[in-house]
């Protein structure tokens, strides 16, 4: 003991001697001196103060003297001072909660931050120990209550919620906070959503929206709406938005329309936002400004002389309907959007169509529809004349290039509606099944009733084919996305339980489980009816639609007690000639979609993949890459393509095929230049198999999807939204490859361009108030995660300055880089509204 | 009369127009017609939420309001048509019109220790004129004559391979080679041993000599005699030598004539370059031959020229010497360059040269002219119009060297015309010993002047001309061991 510290120690000795006398007038002073001594003391909490340390011993004497006291003044204060003391001493007595209870209630702030943590802590401890004894616990409430503001003021707001959560009051929080704690309150509350577990995630959003309402913070509300997933609200907030500031509205009108919210507006302006009727205006002139408008032909994008061996098929003049067919989708997902192309809207397009065969002349009429995407008038101008054309897989390409046009914008005119609903009855089973799918794509997310009178005959129907029937449903699934429509589970169910086993069993079956399972995206608990319903069926489809059903209603939430369940599916060593296996491919996918979205989830995840290609079944082995392709869509992270790349050379060609179609969805719309060279490399490796050289050649497509500008991650906002139509996009096209031979490689090639609904552009463009691009300088860097973080944190790093329009990656993030202008959205991304800032003051020129 | 004024949205433009509601749609579909060139039947008018149209709508129980907005989908563009002649796709060919349209030929299967042989058939089969003496050889597989025996199944051989792409197992012809010479069939405990390919080339060019076959078709019309066979004609060249006596000057030299099927390039420790070898060893060779004057054996000096140049001239390095103590072949690893052009009139008498010179030294200037215009073609980048307006001038001149032709050379079948050589064919081999690595033969590929075709027994593929280069020895890579040179063509 060092001198110092010495002559502290006795006075506290004798301090503690004086309460134990009898002398009531001294008790007073001496208590001050005990509470100046601690106070001073408890600043820092690094070690263990002082006066605590040698107060230890004299605990237990110290509280027989305040047993043996009379109720008085002295008594409540010194029942604080023991609330001081207990933290230090006693673990899981509670009894500095017990002491501050009796003690005489005044700011408990003024015993320092740790004390207040202490005692939060001892709050949840209690409470739930009071819950479980059924015992009043108002006390405590009022208590906490009490501590909150501390907290808030001391930017403790993670603390603070904590607390809330664990007493279950917390959509008490918004009338603590204020206009310098609100942003921090609802960014802590928002990021743990995902952790948290039913009701208190949507209790959490619910709170943590009303909050951003107070503070008239609408594109923040209504991002939280979204999540929620709840129209009425969404719908309140937009129009609350309208009656604080029309330009807010316009802008909370982009963000509805990314999220492909369908509303109806009178204002003619809103509604051509909401309606994404922009889109291709300002994605072409980005374009421009970016310099990649020039079309690009596949070999531009295949670069074959860099390949190391040329093989003698591409050098000659003959030609391979596979590598065309595959030119075909490279064409259309490289110019995608961009209305111009080198091969097949140009002049003499015809040439290249018919240097397709059959159901790759459906396609490469459809690529005319991919290549227009979002441009309603001149597409259907372009696709007119196709409608005329006596072939019938020109003319059923011509149906579905009309879906894709029309994908993700609308037009109060309802085109594909009117083209493509003539066909849907019509005995030409090509057409029909075009027509109906080009009605899902265009209308995905729209939950138009119409569509379902239209469609819903189609799946009840069992004269009609699996095809049709399971095609329709998926249709349905996609415009019904995320709406848990009624009618719709009912006839699915309905259909699965009349047809022949047979027919079930045929591929098709899973297309329909699909179309069941978008309808409940995201949707959670609501799934439980269906479920149960799906038990009653004796098929093994039951099993494969159970599964799908379950994932799909937890897609994004990170639950990890469904990635349990369905590692637990992945267990089973199934023996393929007696039991039905796909269900476990759709398990590997589900840990994939339950998981994705949330970082934590997402990383492990992708070590449990490892796990599952080392001891997985054949069966899971080729759904693993598939799931790292839709756990990381336009997200190449390097090792995960690393891992890919690894699986692309697998013996299984099955896990081949799907790892290098997996790479073309990771790296989709980024120009990734390791990627393009790992391509290039299986190019040269693959020349002789024709089957794998078709999904090198489509992933490299995939690859420089738009030339580099559009994004398939189904996330935006900031990775805080997930947008449902994209993820049914994603989904289609990924089911497709559980039997790759079927589908892809077979005569249903054109699913892959299901991905349309995922496809959008990944840029920010600044708009002044008359809707025209206005260039700023912005920021752009890698995202920081600053919830909880102390002070004004940094949000991007390694950040590059450039001019607006521009591109932003996965994970990175834009900010003004000057403070001439205000943004009306809180997220840098898509189209933003700018406002000239009234404090801004030009920096002196000389 | 009920009269509205729409608006109609077409191809990115708007189009306003009043419309009258009595009429029946055609009016409105004619007054659109006049304004956009739209035929009626090709149009297709959408009003609101998705109703198209038709020729019986009642336009007034569509309750439009003043400026309300279709759209119309509809072009005048020509309906589309499929192309006259259908595509052919490589999925649906069969094996044979593969093989026929990709020019990639088949590679030749290994039997167990026949690269050797495959290599050297390979590079054989580049010469297209062989193909056709072959196929006018008649001669049958049973003639008891094991040489023309040998000849007949390479004619079979050939044949078949042009059918396939896939690698060909040449069962027959092996056996036939065997028979033909036994030490082919050497074997120890592993099976058969691997051979020295040179000696099955020279083999094989002497079988076909003795099996006289005769001359490709198309000379037919010329004056050549029944006698002449293709590999005399085509294969084989005539040097003149000068003997001289080195100790007796006064002694007359003596002029000899001899014929070669290939040139050899020793390779000793000063070679570097194979055409400075080869001139090398021909300009002065030590002969010891008994002296008529002196009456005792002395050293002659012998000095050779080419006096005729064949069509297809073979030049092998010798690689090979054999190491007394190891008992075994052993591989000269040096590097020597050879060329892919090889200019031989230095090598030539000067009664020939004088023949030869005109027409080379023309065609080498017109080499360096088109060379020239390649280049600048590539700077101005647009190479397509450039080279047609070049080609014009090309064509004339090259009827012009036509012209300059030695009347004699030409008469002569089989030989060479200009003094200069392409190379055709490379037969390489990796590997530190005679009889053990490996044999690949390298062909120019047709009408491509970038790309090779690199037969590695039944594994065929494309490499491109710098990757023959590399072939020139100086490490454990695949080394030229025998070249196949070609006469350039004038064209």
């Amino acid at each position: 003991m060092s001198e110092e510290d010495l002559p502290l120690k006795n006075e506290l000795e004798m301090l503690v001697e004086r309460l134990k006398e009898g002398n009531v007038d001294l008790h007073r002073p001496t208590l001050e001196s005990l509470r100046t001594l601690i106070r001073t003391s408890t600043s820092s909490m690094t070690s263990v103060p002082k006066p605590l340390k040698f107060l230890r011993p004299h605990y237990a004497t110290i509280t027989e003297v305040y047993e043996s006291w009379l109720p008085s003044d002295n008594k409540l204060f010194l029942a604080d001072i023991l609330s001081v003391l207990a933290m230090t001493y006693e673990e899981d007595k509670r009894d500095s909660l017990k002491f501050r209870l009796q003690g005489s209630s005044e700011d408990p702030g003024s015993w320092g931050h740790e004390y207040v943590r202490h005692l939060s802590s001892e709050i949840g401890q209690e409470f739930n120990h009071r819950q479980e004894n059924d015992m009043e616990s108002e006390d405590l409430i009022e208590l906490a209550l009490e501590i909150i503001p501390f907290f808030l003021k001391h930017n403790a707001e993670a603390d603070a919620v904590d607390l809330l959560l664990e007493l279950e009051i917390i959509d008490r929080i918004p009338q603590f906070v204020d206009e310098d704690t609100y942003a921090r309150v609802c960014r802590y509350m928002a990021s743990c959503v995902n952790l948290l577990v039913p009701p208190d995630d949507c209790l959490f959003l619910r709170t943590a929206h009303t909050i951003y309402r107070q503070h008239n913070k609408f594109t923040e509300a209504i991002t939280l709406a979204i999540r929620l997933g709840d129209r009425d609200l969404i719908k309140e907030d937009f129009d609350a938005a309208g009656e604080f500031d029309a330009l807010l509205q316009k802008q909370v009108g982009f963000l509805l329309g990314r999220q492909q919210m369908p509303m109806l507006i009178e204002d003619e302006e809103i509604q051509e936002i909401l309606n994404n009727t922009h889109l291709t205006k300002h994605f072409i002139s980005l374009a421009k400004e970016l310099d990649v408008f020039e079309p690009k032909t596949p070999e531009d994008i295949y670069k074959s002389h860099l390949e190391n061996i040329r093989p003698g098929f591409t050098s000659g003049t003959i030609d391979s309907a596979r590598q065309n067919l595959a030119s075909t989708f490279v064409n259309s997902f490289v110019n995608a959007g961009f209305g111009n192309d080198k091969l097949i809207t140009i002049e003499d397009g015809n040439n290249w169509i018919y240097k397709n065969k059959d159901h790759g002349m459906l396609s490469a009429v459809a690529s005319i529809g991919m290549i227009m995407l979002w441009d309603i008038d001149e597409g259907l101008v372009k696709l007119d004349k196709y409608l005329y054309s006596p072939d019938e897989y020109i003319k059923a390409g011509t149906l579905l290039a009309i879906g894709i046009v029309n994908t993700g914008v609308r037009n109060e005119n309802e085109p594909a509606f009117a083209l493509l609903s003539e066909y849907i009855n019509k005995p030409i089973h090509q057409q029909r099944i075009c027509a109906i799918v080009g009605l899902g794509m265009a209308y995905a997310g729209s939950h138009r009733i119409d569509i379902l009178d239209l469609l819903l005959p189609l799946v009840s129907d069992s004269n009609l084919s699996m095809e049709i029937a399971s095609l329709a449903a998926l249709s349905l699934g996609m415009i019904f996305v995320g709406d848990c429509n009624g009618d719709i589970t009912s006839t699915i169910l309905q259909t699965m339980m009349e047809r022949d086993p047979a027919q079930l069993k045929e591929s098709w079956g899973r297309y329909m489980g699909l179309g069941l399972a978008l309808l409940y995206l995201g949707k959670q608990d609501a799934s439980d009816a269906t479920l149960e319903t799906l038990k009653a069926i004796d098929h093994p489809i039951s099993k494969q639609v159970g599964v799908l059903v379950e994932i799909c209603s937890f897609a994004g939430t990170g639950n990890v007690l469904k990635i349990q369940n369905m590692l637990h599916i992945c267990n089973d060593h199934l023996d393929k000639e007696k039991d039905d296996d796909l269900h476990q491919a759709f398990a590997v996918l589900g840990v994939a979609l339950i998981a994705m979205g949330e970082d934590i989830g997402s990383e492990m995840a992708l070590r449990t993949f490892n796990h599952l290609m080392h001891y997985g079944e054949p069966v899971i082995r080729r759904t693993v890459p598939l799931a790292l392709g839709l756990l990381c869509a336009s997200n190449p992270l390097l090792n995960v393509l690393e891992t890919l790349s690894k699986y692309s050379h697998d013996n299984d060609s099955d896990v081949a095929i799907n790892a290098i179609i997996a790479m073309g969805f990771v790296g989709a719309g980024t120009n990734n230049a390791r990627l393009a060279q790992m391509m290039r490399q299986l190019a040269s490796y693959y020349h002789k198999e024709p089957n794998c050289l078709f999904m090198v050649r489509i992933a490299q497509g995939l690859l420089h999807m738009g030339k580099g500008t559009i994004s398939i991650n189904p996330y935006h906002s900031d990775r805080r939204l997930m947008s449902p139509v994209a993820i049914a996009g994603l989904l289609s096209t990924i089911i497709a490859f559980t039997d790759a031979k079927t589908f892809i490689l077979g005569r249903y090639h054109w699913f892959l361009y299901f991905l349309v609904t995922a496809m959008y552009p990944r840029f920010l463009i600044t708009l002044d108030e008359n809707l025209n691009s206005l260039p700023v300088t912005v920021r752009v860097g890698q995202a920081v995660d600053v919830v909880g973080q102390a002070g004004r944190p940094k949000t991007i790093t390694g950040f590059q300055t450039n001019s607006t329009p521009v591109l932003l990656a996965h994970s990175e993030r834009a900010e003004l880089a000057t403070e001439e202008y205000i943004a009306l959205s809180h997220v840098l991304e898509g189209f933003v509204f700018l406002r000239k800032n009234p404090d801004f003051m030009e920096e002196d020129k000389d | 009369m009920q009269k509205l004024e729409v608006k109609v949205k077409w191809c990115g433009q708007i189009y306003e127009l009043e419309l009258d509601l009595d009429e029946p749609t055609e009016v409105f579909k004619m007054q659109l017609y006049s304004m956009t060139g739209v035929e009626p039947e090709r149009q297709k008018i959408i009003g609101k939420g998705g109703r198209v149209l038709h020729e019986d709508t009642d336009l007034k129980g569509l309750g439009l309001k003043k400026g309300f907005t279709f759209m119309m989908m509809g072009s005048s563009a020509e309906i589309p048509r499929a192309p006259e002649n259908q595509v052919l796709f490589v999925e649906d060919m069969t094996d044979r019109q593969l093989a026929e349209t990709l020019k990639l030929p088949a590679g030749l299967t290994n039997l167990g220790n026949t690269c050797y042989m495959n290599a050297t058939l390979q590079c054989l089969r580049s010469m297209p004129e062989l193909h056709q003496s072959l196929n006018r050889f008649s001669s049958g597989m049973n003639t008891g004559y094991p040489q023309k025996n040998l000849t007949a199944s390479l004619r079979d051989l050939f044949q078949q391979l042009n059918q396939t792409t896939e690698g060909y197992s040449p069962f027959v012809f092996l056996q036939m080679l065997r028979a033909a010479f036994p030490q082919f069939a050497q074997q120890n405990n592993h099976g058969f041993m691997q051979q020295d390919a040179e000696e099955c080339w020279t083999e094989i060019v002497s079988s076909m000599k003795m099996a006289n076959i005769p001359l490709p078709n198309n000379d037919s019309s010329s004056s050549s005699s029944s006698e002449e066979t293709f590999v005399d004609r085509y294969m084989t060249g005539e040097f003149t030598s000068t003997l001289k006596c080195d100790e007796a000057p006064e002694e007359e030299p003596v002029v000899t004539k001899d014929v070669f099927t290939k040139l050899n390039c020793f390779i000793s420790e000063k070679t570097d370059y194979m055409t400075r070898q080869i001139d090398d060893t021909l300009k002065e060779e030590k002969v010891n031959k008994n002296s008529p004057t002196l009456g005792r054996s002395v050293n002659y000096s012998k000095y050779t020229r080419i006096s005729r140049l064949p069509e297809y001239l073979t030049v092998q390095f010798v690689r090979f010497f054999w190491k007394s103590h190891i008992r075994k072949k052993v591989k000269v690893l040096r590097k020597v360059k050879y060329p892919l052009d090889f200019d031989l009139t230095e090598l030539c008498t000067d009664e020939l040269k004088e023949k030869l010179l005109p027409v080379r030294d023309r065609l080498i200037e017109l080499e360096k002219e088109k060379l020239e215009a390649k280049r600048k073609a590539k700077i101005t980048k647009d190479s397509d119009e450039k080279k047609e307006l070049e080609e014009i001038g090309y064509s004339s001149k090259i009827e012009e060297i036509k012209k300059l032709v030695n009347p004699e050379l030409a008469a002569d079948v089989g030989s060479n015309v200009t003094g200069l050589y392409e190379l055709c064919a490379v037969l390489t081999h990796i590997g530190r010993y005679v009889d053990s690595g490996h044999y690949i033969g390298w062909v120019r590929k047709e009408d491509s002047s970038e790309d090779w075709i690199k037969y590695d027994d039944d594994k065929v593929s494309i490499v491109k001309k710098e990757d023959i280069q590399k072939l020139d020895g100086g490490g454990d890579w695949h080394m030229a061991y025998v070249l196949l040179y070609r006469s350039k063509k004038i064209e």
